[in-house]
């Protein structure tokens, strides 16, 4: 039994779904669905209980992980209700709600609030550099550790108990009393989702967004890899110096071709961005471009006499670290691949 | 003198063919007494053929014809057109049918289909032997219209029969016009003000000197017949009732819909405070509301604000076990037009419906649309399985099954739940029986077919607009209002009527008046008179239809048929007995 509500409808507009009131439960959406199947039938089933106002529902579900928004469903639409940007909306709406600190549903709902924190976080750095007297060396190095610590703090303060809840919410209050055995046995469900978004190839005709996608994720890895335990800015290693400078130009090469396609909204998917696309997709690009460029003016020995360019990517390194990482879109990566994960569980019953 | 008569055999371009042998038709009948011609046609009714015919009856001067084809009720009028055009009084033509009740009937024995046949046109012969010529009854039709109940449809058909300079009385039972539509304030789909509608056609009606407006009335009694109903109405005023009476050419009757009364307990109905029909929330969205201190209009029932309002769709219609099986058609639409009126007027409530599927047709969607666009929750319960509804603080609890989640129960917690009640027959059923009107299953009065003749009731002369036909909205009902006036202008405008001949008379010299015939007679068309001194029954031509009820209870064989009298009938029984 669930009770009809409206405000829940009311609160999901802020999270960018406006439309989907508008449904009259044609089902078209989810005839042309490629991802959705008879077990897990998306997204008018998220459409409806969005409209019902059914939180325990949609909290409960993890449908809204199984959709890539390859953006088909939106454009069939005959009452152009949008079920796309709902599906994406609730993704929004459950990463606010498994995020204990409840700032990721803050961030996304006030564009306003996600800009102070910013500039609170480039206050931080800008103050920390002063502290320092702008020596370079120090900052430098204290970058090389923040990093490192910012990971690693973020995972086990926000992340790693955000995913427990997403655990709790989906898999224990439902009531699956699964054995160890299986948990286990599923494992590998995780990992190959987290790496390769294998089932957004399951979308028709995403053939080459899929493969930009993997493209960007491997390039956005290693390069964390390379900065954070290959030390790319101090190294004298040939090998690792170069491939800083091909990773950080595959990720914001990748990440240009993304913006563009917003900017230019010719696919379905990229006619509704809101505020925390834009921060995740810019911070990403700023970021490639900047590690580039200090590797760059390091090696042309011009860094020393530019701190500015430094503390400018310090600035987004820390600003992605500790905003757009633990509170912003770019969680949907980990919750995507434990969706898959929690999904396997769920239907080893 | 001796008749000339002439046979076609018709193919029916192999639907008789294929199991007719419609040559050995053609064989067996030619030398039948009195036969000029005889002959078979791939196509009776195609031009060619019809032309043929004509110049046939012409050339060979012949005073009867006989058509073996399908069913007269497809091509009657047509053979009866061939007649006319040749010369023929069209009584001459007798029509047998050897499809229906030959070809397809024993598509399975194609000997004895044809067999059947030459009996049935030999027996046709039979007939067009002794037919004779007929002219039609000619009557005279009074130019006025009597237009009973003056709701949208009622004053609607009473100002376009005035304007066509037809006299008209326009007969209201209430002290004031406009039926239901005085309490819309909002008129779905374009959302005109009723009561502004209203005052227009009042201000119109006014105007016509061609009608005469009796309100507080009541027909109480007619007699007579299409082009001259004598029409007694019994109007009441403060000096107590007066009967006027007047003579009017055509009927045309608009007395409208009620609105469902739900019955004791039917979802909480009378049991429960907080629900109401949906008349009655119409009401409150008027007078129920109240301004905040900070100028914000809330709504209050029984002096506590509503905030949540539930709506359960079709009651009293497309009831799965009560009798009205019918769709309303008017009650999505109002119901939701309600619902953004009432959304409109206090900004913070919430609506929930509850509905069967929503039925807003046409540009009525539109409004569905903009309901959803609102917010507003829709709710989709399974025929078989409708919502519950019970009492919870002094608010109603309603829980249904939503066939449209996949959890599928769903409650809410209400302030007012409005039962989206649907159109029944007037409960008044005096005047339909006075008249004679049929009423279909619904129970509403019955046109004579649905597409074709949708206006016109088995009585001649009498017609049918508005709701009192069937669920209707305004626009609906206006349409079918104007319909009515022009065919009931069409019986009284000529000042005079043609009707069949083909009726029934009585022997007064073996009659005995024992009213047998007059209780059978479906269209009151029998009525005693004084015969030199003795009772016998008297036949009204204009009203009698020619249906023959009355023939077979005749005790002393008294009356004839025109067209179907005793000797043609059995001169045919002869033939087939053969
Ligand atoms: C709550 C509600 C909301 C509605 N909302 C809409 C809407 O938004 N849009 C829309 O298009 N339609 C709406 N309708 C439908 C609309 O009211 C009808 O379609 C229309 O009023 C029908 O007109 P009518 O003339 O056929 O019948 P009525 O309005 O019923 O008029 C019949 C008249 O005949 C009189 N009468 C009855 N019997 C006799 C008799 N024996 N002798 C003399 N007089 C007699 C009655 O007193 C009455 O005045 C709504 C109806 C209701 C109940
Ligand atoms: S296609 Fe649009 S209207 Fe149809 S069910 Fe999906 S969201 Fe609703
Ligand atoms: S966006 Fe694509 S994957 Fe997501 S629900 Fe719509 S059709 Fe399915
Ligand atoms: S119009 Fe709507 S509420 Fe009325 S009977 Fe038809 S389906 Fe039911
Ligand atoms: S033929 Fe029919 S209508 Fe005519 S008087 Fe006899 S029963 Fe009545
Ligand atoms: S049934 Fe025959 S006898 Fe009796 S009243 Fe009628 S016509 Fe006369």
């Amino acid at each position: 039994m669930s009770r009809l509500d409206t405000k829940f409808g009311k609160k999901l507009k802020k999270y960018g779904a406006t439309e989907f009131n508008r449904c009259y439960n044609c089902g078209t959406c989810t005839a042309v669905c490629s991802l959705t199947n008879s077990e897990d039938s998306f997204p008018r089933s998220m459409v409806r209980l969005s409209a019902a106002g059914d939180q325990n529902g949609i909290e409960s579900s993890l449908k809204p992980w199984l959709c890539y928004y390859c953006g088909e469903c939106s454009t069939s639409c005959p009452q152009t209700a949008n079920p796309g940007e709902l599906m994406m909306s609730l993704r929004r709406w459950l990463t606010g709600r498994y995020d204990w600190t409840g700032l990721s549903g803050l961030f996304y709902r006030s564009s306003l609030v996600t800009i102070i924190a910013m500039v609170l976080v480039f206050a931080g750095v800008i103050g920390y550099a002063a502290y320092e007297s702008f020596d370079m060396e120090r900052i430098m190095h204290t970058a090389h550790y923040f990093e490192m610590f910012a990971i690693m703090g973020v995972f086990a303060v926000i992340l790693l108990p955000n995913i427990v809840r997403m655990w709790y919410l989906t898999v224990i209050k439902p009531g699956y009393k699964l054995p160890v055995k299986v948990y286990a046995s599923s494992m590998s469900e995780l990992f190959i989702h987290m790496f390769t978004q294998k089932r957004a190839l399951g979308c028709d005709d995403n053939q080459a967004r899929w493969f930009a996608h993997l493209i960007l994720v491997i390039g956005y890895l290693t390069l964390l890899f390379t900065t954070v335990f290959l030390d790319w800015f101090s190294t004298e290693s040939m090998f690792v110096v170069v491939l800083g400078y091909v990773v950080s130009a595959i990720v914001f090469a990748v990440t240009f071709v993304f913006v563009l396609g917003r900017i230019k909204q010719k696919q379905e998917i990229a006619k509704h961005s809101r505020p925390s696309d834009w921060f995740f997709i810019i911070w990403l690009l700023l970021m490639g471009i900047t590690a580039f460029a200090v590797r760059l003016f390091i090696d042309l020995d011009l860094l020393a006499g530019n701190l500015w360019l430094f503390l400018f990517h310090f600035t987004i390194l820390a600003q992605w670290a500790l905003i757009i990482v633990p509170f912003g879109k770019w969680t949907h990566f980990l919750y995507r691949s434990f969706a898959m994960y929690f999904d396997k569980l769920q239907k080893s019953k | 003198m001796k008749k000339k008569l002439g046979v076609y055999i018709c193919a029916c371009g192999g639907n008789i063919s294929d199991y007719v042998d419609i040559e050995k038709v053609r064989e067996a009948v030619k030398d039948e007494d009195c036969l000029v011609l005889a002959k078979t046609t791939m196509f009776a009714c195609g031009d060619t053929n019809q032309k043929d015919m004509e110049q046939d009856i012409k050339e060979n001067d012949l005073s009867g014809i006989v058509v073996a084809s399908c069913s007269p009720k497809l091509h009657l009028t047509t053979f009866r057109g061939v007649s006319e055009r040749a010369g023929l009084n069209k009584y001459n033509y007798v029509h047998a049918n050897i499809r229906e009740q030959g070809s397809w009937a024993h598509s399975d024995n194609k000997v004895g289909a044809t067999e059947k046949a030459i009996n049935l046109v030999k027996a046709a012969i039979a007939k067009a032997r002794l037919a004779e010529s007929l002219e039609p009854i000619i009557i005279e039709s009074k130019r006025s219209v009597a237009v009973i109940g003056a709701g949208v449809a009622g004053m609607k058909a009473a100002i376009s029969l005035a304007r066509m300079k037809d006299e008209v009385y326009l007969i209201e039972r209430e002290g004031k016009v406009g039926g239901h539509l005085s309490a819309l304030e909002k008129i779905s789909p374009e959302g005109t003000d009723g009561r502004e509608l209203l005052a227009r056609l009042e201000k119109e009606i006014a105007a016509e000197p061609n009608i005469t407006l009796l309100t507080n009335a009541e027909v109480t009694g007619t007699s007579g017949n299409i082009g001259d109903f004598k029409v007694d109405v019994t109007i009441k005023g403060s000096q107590g009732e007066m009967v006027k009476q007047f003579v009017a050419g055509s009927i045309l009757v608009a007395t409208g819909f009620n609105s469902y009364t739900p019955a004791e307990g039917e979802f909480g109905y009378s049991n429960i405070k907080s629900v109401i029909t949906l008349p009655e929330f119409k009401a409150l969205i008027s007078e129920g509301g109240k301004a905040d201190a900070d100028g914000t209009m809330r709504l209050y029932y029984n002096n506590r604000e509503v905030q949540s309002i539930a709506y359960i769709y079709c009651v009293g219609s497309r009831q799965v076990k009560g009798e009205n099986k019918y769709c309303s058609r008017y009650c999505c639409t109002a119901a939701i037009q309600s619902s953004l009126d009432v959304r409109e007027k206090f900004p913070n409530v919430d609506n929930f419906h509850f509905t069967r599927g929503v039925r807003t047709y046409g540009k009525q969607e539109l409004i569905y649309k903009e309901s959803n666009d609102k917010g507003d929750v829709y709710i989709q319960f399974p025929d078989k399985k409708p919502p519950v509804v019970s009492e919870e603080n002094g608010k109603v609890l309603v829980k249904a099954i939503d066939i449209l989640s996949e959890k599928s129960e769903s409650e809410v917690v209400a302030d007012l739940l409005v039962l989206v009640t649907g159109m029944v027959p007037d409960s008044d059923t005096a005047l339909g029986n006075l008249l004679k009107l049929p009423k279909g299953r619904d129970k509403f009065f019955n046109e004579i077919h649905p597409k074709l003749r949708p206006v016109e009731t088995v009585i001649d002369g009498i017609t049918i607009a508005g709701t009192c036909q069937g669920p209707k909205n305004v626009a609906e009902s206006v349409n079918s209002a104007l319909s009515a006036a022009a065919k009931s202008h069409s019986f009284v405008s000529l000042g005079e009527l043609e009707l069949e001949p083909i009726v029934a008379y009585v022997d007064n010299d073996t009659c005995n008046w024992c009213t047998a015939c007059s209780d059978v007679c479906p269209f009151s068309a029998v009525s005693m008179i004084d015969h030199n001194g003795k009772a016998v029954a008297q036949i009204n031509k204009s009203t009698c239809k020619g249906c023959g009820m009355c023939l077979p209870v005749c005790p002393s064989d008294s009356i004839e048929l025109i067209s179907f009298t005793n000797k043609e009938m059995e001169s045919m029984i002869d033939v087939l007995a053969q």
